[in-house]
């Protein structure tokens, strides 16, 4: 407790105050520009804040990757481009509800949710850190191995028009994680001779790619549908008795969030995802999702806002990034000589704790963005399609470039638009490629560090207990499409007799 | 009554309701043997890395976790031109959002985009984002020009002050901006 008191202590400075807003600030606008990411900002934020000192250059950090996170949404919702990965599962309820003519009501229940998530997970962290580190630690390469099958095997039960075709497309994604050299051997694969595709395909163009140019062709079809512009009311915030309603949803996301954003290496994205396949699963009325269902919204924000604090735990307590935004923040703790890792929590417990302080204070910051000026991002939704969807490609263009400093990666996200644009045509959502990208590169390593560990047998993984559950939640996760349809004709079977 | 577009979606399901097209999708049976044409290059283009012994490998050769992908990709699609009939008795259209062809807009605005991201390094970042902002809005039958132009100047150079001057990004001049320097 003396450390917390020290750790605010060091955050309540006025000057670090002061930064933790712009922090949050600059996070809503990144994450609700499409283009702009939470990383790319960060990246960025790095030499500027290298003469600050520790606590407030961390903080502000933590607070625009908090902001960030939100901020997706208000795009997510509006707009249906995620300005943020974690906000792509926001999109499939909210920009249907916005749609619905209800944009205010969604932009209520996003901000209401990922305040709730955000402080969930930080009142989580400040009372059981040490408890949820030692989980984490249990975890080895066949546990994440896993774990990251489990989370591409939920693309089965996600939103879209065929489980097969999504985890078809999440093969894809994994697939196109491995262009490049083999960590293990250092050999070239799928490069074709082609120099930037030895470092391999960077998600963030392909995400630009698939979301906001896939958007752009499928918009340039509608040109003058009246639902385009959704002209946004103030945010609404959500009755008590909606509250009442969507408790349960919001506390099951935001745990599960806090749990997935604490192992290391899963992030937002997945909490995000899992977050929505969850509500929908335990949802009364699964037909609504994908129609503009609160709980539709709620699920993924609480998770990806949850999942954001839980992401610092083991960048902070292990030095293992749990998502690329907090790959960044390890860097930039580095940079200020920094060791992360258990002799980080150990030694300096008030700096840990003022970097949670300040994502505390972040959380409350955007919860005021998102009441009072998520108004003034819906404007954006007032400008005719004709221009607005050239200055999203613009964005996407510059945040593509931006991210390698490269026009490869302009190409890597206009080929992925295009291609994106006609795969959803046929029926292979956008969503469950990236995240078989995102989670690509750790399946292969944990796949490859835990056959080296067991010596080839693919057998001896089952020897682990948490290897087991992932994998028996994985088969359930599968077989569920299956178990929907056997459902579904025992009903009609029933109603026939 | 029915638009150009549920006329078009009905020509073609009733096209699809032929006795062939009751067991297989001839659609989903086309991007099947795309999908294994690719799958079959790819894997044959495994067979062209690198060699390297099992020790240094560690028992894990590079080609193995790509090789484990390709196969299960080219399994998944072999249900793909039979699962019409599994998402039919699921109450689901997997043709919904394919019956109408592709607007000509579309093909329009992915060739100007190409055309102009591949004049980039002529144009450099800056003219090609006045191109951009230009170019597409005609394109999509902008033709106030009071608004256009404006927005075509003023955007772009928003952009390039963030990024270039705040953020410091770095903006390739292009050869029009070294031809003007």
């Amino acid at each position: 407790m003396e450390a917390v008191v020290q750790g605010l202590g060091l955050l309540l400075e006025p000057t670090n105050i002061a930064l933790i807003l712009g922090g949050v600030v600059i996070g809503v606008l990144v994450g609700a520009l499409p283009g702009l990411s939470s990383p790319m900002a960060i990246a960025l934020l790095i030499p500027f804040t290298i003469q600050f000192e520790p606590v407030p250059a961390i903080s502000m950090m933590a607070a625009l990757y908090c902001a960030g996170t939100f901020g997706g949404s208000i795009t997510a919702i509006l707009i249906n481009a995620p300005g943020a990965p974690p906000a792509a599962a926001t999109a499939l309820d909210g920009y249907p509800m916005a749609k619905k003519g209800q944009p205010g009501r969604a932009l209520g229940l996003a901000t209401v949710s990922s305040v709730t998530g955000g402080i969930f997970s930080l009142v989580i962290f400040i009372f059981a850190a040490p408890l949820l580190a030692s989980v984490a630690l249990e975890f080895r390469p066949p546990e994440y191995f896993a774990l990251a099958v489990f989370a591409l095997s939920m693309l089965a039960s996600m939103s879209g028009r065929s489980s097969l075709r999504n985890l078809i497309s999440g093969a894809v994604g994994v697939l196109i994680g491995t262009i490049g050299v083999h960590l293990t051997t250092g050999v070239e694969r799928f490069t074709f001779d082609i120099p930037e595709l030895t470092e391999g395909i960077h998600f963030v163009p392909v995400l630009i790619g698939l979301f906001a140019l896939g958007e752009m062709l499928n918009q340039s079809q509608a040109l003058d549908s009246a639902f385009e512009r959704i002209r946004a009311t103030a945010t609404k915030l959500p009755s008590l008795k909606e509250l009442k309603e969507l408790k349960y949803t919001i506390l099951r996301s935001s745990g599960l969030g806090t749990f997935i954003g604490i192992l290391p290496a899963e992030g937002s994205t997945v909490a995000a995802i899992m977050g929505y396949n969850e509500a929908k699963r335990w949802s009364k009325k699964k037909e609504e999702f994908g129609t503009g269902t609160p709980e539709g919204i709620v699920g993924p924000e609480a998770a990806n806002n949850a999942a954001a604090g839980g992401a610092m735990v083991p960048t902070l307590a292990l030095g293992i990034p749990g998502s690329g935004s907090t790959a960044l923040i390890l860097a930039a703790l580095i940079m200020h000589g920094f060791r992360p890792g258990p002799y980080l929590i150990n030694e300096t417990p008030e700096f840990i704790y003022a970097i949670f302080g300040a994502m505390m204070v972040a959380n409350i910051g955007f919860l005021a963005i998102g009441l009072a000026g998520a108004k003034v991002f819906s404007l954006v939704t007032f400008i005719p399609n004709r221009l607005l969807w050239p200055a999203v490609f613009t964005f996407s263009m510059i945040g593509s470039y931006s991210y390698g400093a490269s026009m490869f990666d302009v190409w890597v996200m206009l080929i992925s638009g295009i291609v994106g644009f006609l795969m959803l045509r046929h029926g292979f959502a956008p969503a469950p490629l990236v995240m078989g990208l995102i989670l690509g590169k750790l399946v292969e390593e944990t796949f490859s560090q835990s056959m080296i560990i067991y010596d080839n047998n693919f057998l001896r993984l089952f020897e682990s207990p948490i290897v087991l559950m992932f994998f028996a939640f994985t088969l359930l996760s599968l077989s569920s499409p299956l178990w929907g349809l056997f459902r579904q004709r025992r009903a009609t079977a029933k109603e026939g007799t | 009554m029915p638009n150009e577009a549920e006329k078009a979606g009905d020509m073609e399901g009733a096209r699809s309701a032929g006795p062939a097209a009751r067991l297989i999708h001839p659609v989903d049976a086309g991007l099947a043997l795309i999908i294994w044409a690719l799958v079959a290059w790819l894997y044959y283009e495994t067979t062209q890395f690198e060699e390297v012994s099992f020790l240094f490998s560690q028992n894990v050769p590079p080609q193995m976790f790509p090789r484990i992908l390709l196969i299960l990709i080219a399994l998944l699609a072999l249900a793909m031109p039979f699962e019409h009939l599994l998402l039919k008795r699921k109450g689901k259209d997997i043709d919904k959002g394919r019956r109408v062809p592709v607007k000509g807009i579309a093909w329009i605005t992915i060739v100007a985009l190409v055309g102009i991201v591949a004049a980039a390094p002529l144009l450099g970042t800056l003219l090609t984002m006045v191109a951009i902002c230009l170019v597409i809005p005609l394109l999509w039958g902008e033709r106030r020009l009071q608004i256009i132009l404006p927005f075509a100047v003023i955007f772009p150079l928003c952009i390039a002050f963030l990024f270039n001057i705040v953020l410091g990004v770095f903006f390739d001049p292009g050869v029009v901006g070294l031809s003007i320097r």
